[in-house]
């Protein structure tokens, strides 16, 4: 290659000769010989190259072409050894695909701006709402920075920084009504909510100003691209048609184009003018609420706005809105537009997803580990080039530059590779994900995971990170060689630096072990949790009970319908062959939704957030959990709704402790309640917790559009399309489903099972990776130390006393790290207790079987090596080297 | 043998760059030629290392303080002659100044401890 500047390389080569030339001259005039004068005009000037390097280090510009021969060189040592090369680049690829199709999800989802014009214009405002004192009425639908109808209003009207602010709701739970009703997932929005986003119709119109006018006056709704094409057919006449949702007529104005599914992680299937509200949730008025917090909002920001003055315009709003409550303290948070706008998401599935890349990260950081004590070992065996190249005068910081590009090569090649792999594969990653998790497939993820600036930049700056990581060391290790010691061939075998090398390959293999370590445990304990998963009993009937879910409230029925309707399934049901219990509950045990309230007890001292459910009284032998203490309700306190209470037993003890609770009165707002009975504890809401506090209320006639049903049968499997058939007859666009209750222990092991999957691949990778660094390790000592052993045995040391030497100067490090993981993993592990069932974070079984595993793994890696040392023949070795 | 040469290269950097402008102040000079005069000037004290001489010559051409031109010397050798630049002028006389500066304080204390040392 010829570079623009090497015409100055050769004037300064010039330049040189002729000093040399000069000062050979005038000692040939002072009478030297013309060798003699040459010599020595030599030797006074010095190393000629590192002269020229330095000087050419004044001129700033020649790294370059150093940077391109360091590539070169590198390029040429990793085609020398491919094994090497092969092996590190695989691992690395590995370490860093799987950090790079981590950080992808996570990115399309918390980083990734919305997919619509201008999208760097767009802000989510988040409302806080405080007491200054005492406590303030508000209710909170989803996430408690959303904001009411009224206070999107102010917002809207009263701010002068946004071009359009927009407000919606998410994840509407809907029917859709027609031959066969289903379930699907919308969006009420306010109806400028297509003109802020700068969305375009692919069919018809979007909402108009007067859409949103008057609350329900106005049913029309807007079609997401996919659920036209999958539900209509693509019907182009669909504009003007209308279609049920939730029992309401709504009339289709218009589709939204193919690349938008809404601003949300769901795809949005439809969109309606949250003036329409009620028709989706009949038995509330949202709008109406000023103190819900139930809508979402964007504002799109004035050219010229910067996001802090917008804020500090807000916040003058938001104080405005404090004298709708004495005592209230409103602020607002502005943030980037992005799938995951909403704060309590954001937290939630950004947890998990940092727990898993930390995991993720801890593989590849053993995978340098293992690298950079397999380039300990051969810097090892590049020991006389070094010495060679360092006596030539170059210089040690040139030296660790050049080895630092090798490594970054390496792992540059490496993390392209893992990069590619992960950006082809990550989209079917997510599907399996999905496909594992308790999500209906009726409602898509809409998250774009191809990659983009971020995940590139990612990949690439983990890459330089991870090649500094493994290659530093080394590089620094091996390029500080005493000269002298190093150029008497390998007589010695360059004892100085030696005890330094093994403490740093001895703590390289600490490291692993401790990473390896604490995957392992977690990869163990999230085993056992799984497995009890599986096997818990929880603590009530499953077997041969049906649920039957479906929401009344939400498919538009009174109260009274809603009762009537209860009363002729209860009873064709119960009349079907079979069947021989039913039972009502507002919540279908273990199905994930909970039921919340606040309770205190009698003199108002303490105030419980409980759970509560609406059960009648066959619900308690229907799942056989037996009454305890006192007695069940009876049907005419179902039939009233009466105002007693059945504690579960450790509610009770909670409450009462140390009392007799029959009889007790607690508290609900301004109602009392009698306590009549004690339930055992079972595990109905959540899985593996028994000691929640739980309480039964009678169902009554407020509750009837919120009940489930039960059925208890015998074996036969065609009940599920019998009940179908009766509820079929009563209501044909009723959307339900009839499942067995065991189907619910499902969405609980699920998450579990991804867990484990996910911690036993990363820790099957660990083990594997740590034991290669393990054997690496202990055959290189092996075979460093030939002529030691050869001495020991010439001295008379036995195979037994030469394989105790090994192994116990192996295991050490191991020990040691291996102390390091269990503590480690032992501060950490309560962060899985979720999926754990009730297995303790500290479960001994793990504790003690997976540390056992790992050293036995160890033993085993020492072990192949160690025979070697063994088999070491006293003569030869003495002659070895 | 690294450590050798930046040892000095630290010791000279400033007094070896004044040396130089001071040198090619009496007219254009080869770096041979500067360090020949650096060394007869001195009486044979200074003995300049090219290791620091060569480098630091290219650095005040970086600085424009000094400029390089080809030229034949008196036994037909072509040779990069340095000359001082105007730049370089202004800057040999501020250095020249800090310099006296410097050596008037340094002596000032040593003579000082110097008498206590001998009263």
């Amino acid at each position: 290659m010829k570079w623009p500047w090497r015409k100055r390389f050769d004037e300064l080569d010039e330049e040189i000769r002729a000093h040399i030339e000069m000062s050979a001259h005038d000692r040939e005039e002072r009478g030297e010989s013309a060798d003699e004068a040459r010599a020595a005009a030599r030797r006074e000037f010095g190393n000629v190259g590192l002269v020229k390097e330095t000087t050419r280090d004044a001129w700033g510009y020649v790294w370059i072409e150093r940077l391109w021969q360091d590539v070169q060189y590198g390029l040429r040592m990793l085609r020398r050894s491919p094994g090497f090369t092969m092996v590190a680049v695989l691992t690395l690829a590995l370490g860093i695909g799987a950090n790079t199709a981590i950080f992808t999800i996570l990115n399309s989802a918390a980083l990734r701006l919305l997919p619509v014009p201008h999208a760097d214009q767009l802000v989510t405002i988040g409302q806080n709402v405080q007491a200054a004192n005492g406590s303030l009425h508000r209710n909170i639908h989803d996430d408690e920075t959303f904001v009411s109808y009224a206070e999107y209003k102010a917002y809207a009207q009263e701010n002068s920084v946004f071009s359009g602010l927009l407000a919606y709701s998410s994840f509407t739970d809907t029917t859709l009504g027609g031959d066969k009703p289903r379930p699907i997932l919308g969006t009420v929005t306010s109806c400028n909510y297509f003109d802020v986003l700068q969305i375009r119709p692919a069919l018809g119109r979007f909402f108009a100003d007067s859409d949103c006018a008057a609350p329900g006056e106005s049913p029309v709704v807007v079609l997401g691209y996919a659920a036209w094409q999958q539900i209509f057919a693509a019907d182009h006449a669909i504009i003007g048609k209308t279609i049920t949702l939730n029992r309401t007529l709504f009339r289709v104005i218009g589709v939204a184009p193919r690349e938008f599914e809404g601003t949300e992680v769901m795809a949005s299937a439809f969109w309606a003018p949250l003036t329409m509200e009620k028709a989706f949730q009949p038995a509330d008025d949202y709008v109406a609420d000023d103190f819900l917090s139930w809508l979402a909002l964007i504002g799109r920001l004035k050219p010229g706005v910067s996001t802090r003055h917008a804020a500090a315009n807000l916040s003058v709003v938001a104080s405005g809105l404090n004298s709708l409550q004495p005592g209230r303290i409103t602020t607002v948070t502005l943030g980037r537009a992005t799938r995951l706008s909403a704060p309590s998401m954001r937290t939630q599935l950004l947890t998990i997803g940092w727990l898993v890349m930390a995991a993720v990260g801890l593989v590849l950081l053993l995978a340098c580990a293992n690298i950079a004590s397999l380039l300990l070992a051969r810097a090892a065996g590049r020991h006389k080039e070094i010495a060679v190249r360092l006596t030539l005068g170059a210089s040690r910081w040139r030296l660790i530059r050049q080895l630092l590009t090798e490594s970054l090569l390496l792992s540059l090649i490496g993390g392209a590779t893992g990069a590619l792999a992960s950006f082809w594969s990550v989209a079917a990653m997510v599907r399996l994900a999905v496909a594992h998790l308790p999500i209906s497939p009726e409602f898509a993820l809409s998250l774009n995971v191809n990659s983009d600036f971020h995940t590139w930049f990612y990949a690439f700056g983990l890459s330089i990170l991870t090649a500094c990581f493994f290659g530093l060391a080394p590089a620094l290790r091996s390029s500080r060689t005493d000269l002298t010691l190093a150029m008497k061939d390998d007589g010695a075998q360059s004892q100085t630096g030696t005890a330094s090398a093994g403490r740093l390959r001895n703590s390289l293999v600490g490291i692993q072990v401790a990473v390896c370590m604490l995957l392992l445990l977690a990869s163990g304990l999230l085993l056992h949790g799984l497995y009890h998963a599986q096997t818990l009993d929880p603590g009530f009937r499953m077997k041969g009970v049906t649920s039957v879910t479906y929401n009344l409230a939400m498919s538009g029925y009174t109260q009274p319908r809603a009762a009537a309707f209860q009363q002729e399934l209860r009873e064709g049901v119960a009349a079907l062959p079979g069947v021989d219990g039913v039972a009502q509950s507002a919540v279908i045990p273990l199905s994930g939704s909970h039921d919340g309230t606040g309770f205190s007890t009698p003199n108002k001292s303490k105030t419980y957030q409980v759970e509560y459910n609406d059960v009648s009284p066959s619900f308690f032998p229907l799942l056989s959990i037996p009454i305890l203490q006192g007695r069940n309700f009876t049907e005419a306190e179902a039939e009233t709704g009466a105002h007693v209470l059945i504690l579960t037993q450790s509610t009770a003890r909670r409450f009462f402790p140390g009392q007799n609770p029959l009889g007790q009165v607690l508290h609900r707002d301004t109602t009392d309640w009698q306590v009549i009975g004690l339930a055992a504890d079972t595990q109905l809401a959540d899985l593996g917790n028994s000691g929640k506090l739980y309480v039964f209320e009678p169902t009554g006639p407020d509750s009837q559009g919120d009940l489930n049903l039960m059925a208890h049968s015998g074996p036969d499997p065609s009940i599920t399309k019998e009940i179908s058939a009766v509820i079929g007859d009563l209501d044909p666009h009723l959307a339900f489903t009839v499942a067995p209750l065991a189907d619910n222990l499902e969405q609980w092991r699920a998450p579990a099972r991804v867990a484990s999957a996910l911690s036993v691949i990363l820790g099957a990778l660990a083990l594997l990776l740590s034991s290669i660094g393990i054997y690496g390790m202990v055959s290189y000592g092996v075979s460093r130390r030939v002529r030691e052993i050869g001495i020991r045995r010439a001295l008379g040391a036995d195979n037994g006393d030469v394989m105790w030497l090994v192994i116990r100067q192996a295991m050490l490090p191991v020990a040691m790290g291996a102390l390091v993981g269990i503590v480690l993993c032992a501060v950490v592990s309560s962060i899985f207790s979720a999926i754990l069932f009730g297995v303790s974070p500290l479960d001994p079984g793990s504790f003690v079987s997976m540390p056992a595993f790992l050293l036995a793994v160890a033993l085993l890696a020492c072990y192949i090596p160690a025979r070697r040392a063994m088999r070491v023949d006293p003569i030869v070795a003495l002659r070895y080297e | 043998v690294k450590d050798r040469y930046r040892n000095r290269i630290e010791l000279l950097q400033g007094t070896l760059d004044l040396l130089i402008l001071e040198t090619l102040r009496w007219g254009p000079q080869h770096g041979y030629g500067i360090s020949r005069a650096i060394q007869s000037q001195s009486g044979d004290v200074l003995q300049v290392d090219t290791g620091s001489l060569y480098p630091a010559l290219h650095r005040l051409e970086r600085k424009k303080w000094i400029a390089a031109d080809w030229k034949i010397s008196e036994n037909k050798q072509r040779v990069r002659a340095y000359r001082l630049t105007p730049k370089g002028r202004t800057q040999l006389a501020d250095e020249r100044s800090r310099w006296e500066q410097l050596s008037l304080a340094i002596a000032g204390i040593l003579n000082s401890a110097k008498r206590e040392f001998e009263t």
